[in-house]
């Protein structure tokens, strides 16, 4: 008599090729992935930035301010904002210009520098911005990262604060086409 | 990892007790599920955080000093226009502006940078008008950026009084567009400039 045939309860899948895979992938995407920065999560526009040829250069992680001109969704108004990258030169630029800008647009309720301020129109406020900027940080790199949509004058302004304050050299922040 | 990673053997004891044959034990299996649960949940996490299109930078110099005037060969000079309307028109050094298209830049910033006399000494203006759109501009400076590509290898061909390759010098000049200027290129119509504010 042949033996009881054993209930089959289940099957066993060799899982050994895909944890390799998914250990593969995973460590690609680990060290791949950089995260936004806490500016870019909180702010509440978007910019469409001007697609240009692929390059190898890449925008600065330090040491870096970057003035966004966008098209704000609420009110189709376009306004300057002013980022500083590092928190702990954010907080000293802040510092020297509050008595000139008003604190709330500068300090969150806890006290601690917004990573992003809207200067609005403001174009006093971003010349005093800049200035203070390259008192903190003499090497200090700027960014000009604006809406393809807008007119030239906004940009044209935002580089005359830059050249009044002798940052002559400053970058585009633009797309890669095609992305 | 807690609770994953219990060994079974591949016979339990009681088939031992049972009397029946016993099994050569090969191997043994490790439990892979918790693992490759927390594999998924790690690789799905970084991958929908992860931002593959990093934006990229394009470096800019303007001159620190506007006022000053710096006399040039009107020869050596090679004008692009953007009007208010984002047509575009180029100039050889006094002549009236010519309309042009963004994809005749290059070719032309090539030509004219290459030509004999002009190496390293033409002088390429870009005239914004204030109402231009700043998306052309930044593509126009990229048509500009590409062709130094072609006029870089031009010129190393060419040897300095040491008997090396020529090196390249750029020149490049952002300004506003003149009273004079805004005539020819506007015709009759001429739009009041804009000043420098933001009304």
């Amino acid at each position: 008599m042949a033996k009881v045939k054993k209930k089959r309860v289940g099957f066993v899948i060799d899982m050994t090729p895909m944890v390799d895979i998914l250990f593969l992938l995973l460590i690609f995407f680990m060290f791949t992935a950089k995260f936004k920065s806490e500016a870019d999560s909180a702010q509440k526009f978007q910019i469409k930035r001007p697609q240009t040829t692929a390059d190898t250069t890449k925008i600065p992680d330090t040491d870096l301010a970057i003035i966004k001109i966008a098209i704000s969704k609420a009110g189709n108004d376009t306004s300057y904002h002013y980022e500083v990258v590092d928190f702990d030169t954010r907080k000293q630029i802040w510092t020297q210009c509050q008595e000139k800008i008003s604190p709330d647009s500068l300090f969150t309720a806890m006290g601690g520098p917004k990573p992003q301020i809207n200067i609005g129109k403001d174009l006093v406020a971003l010349n005093l911005l800049i200035k203070n900027s390259r008192l903190v940080r003499p090497n200090m790199k700027f960014a000009i990262d604006a809406d393809k949509g807008l007119e030239w004058k906004w940009v044209y302004n935002a580089q005359e604060q830059l050249r009044l304050n002798y940052a002559t050299t400053f970058n585009y922040v633009t797309d890669k086409k095609g992305s | 990892m807690s609770g994953g990673g219990q060994l079974k053997a591949e016979h339990s004891k009681r088939g031992a007790e049972s009397g029946r044959k016993r099994k050569k034990r090969v191997g043994f299996f490790v439990d892979l599920t918790p693992m490759v649960d927390i594999n998924f949940l790690l690789l799905t996490f970084f991958m929908f955080t992860t931002t593959l299109a990093e934006p990229q930078i394009m470096e800019m110099r303007v001159p620190p000093e506007m006022k000053a005037e710096i006399k040039v060969k009107q020869s050596l000079l090679f004008t692009i226009y953007v009007r208010n309307d984002n047509k575009i028109f180029y100039a050889l050094g006094m002549g009236d502006p010519i309309p042009t298209t963004i994809d005749k830049i290059r070719p032309m910033a090539e030509k004219y940078n290459v030509a004999e006399g002009a190496k390293n000494e033409l002088i390429t203006a870009l005239k914004i008008d204030k109402k231009a759109n700043y998306g052309l501009v930044v593509n126009i400076l990229d048509e500009l950026n590409v062709s130094e590509a072609y006029i870089t290898k031009e010129i190393s061909k060419g040897k300095d009084a040491d008997g090396n390759a020529m090196l390249r010098e750029r020149r490049f000049t952002i300004a506003d567009i003149t009273a004079d200027e805004r005539i020819k290129l506007y015709g009759g119509a001429v739009p009041a400039p804009t000043g420098g504010g933001n009304k």
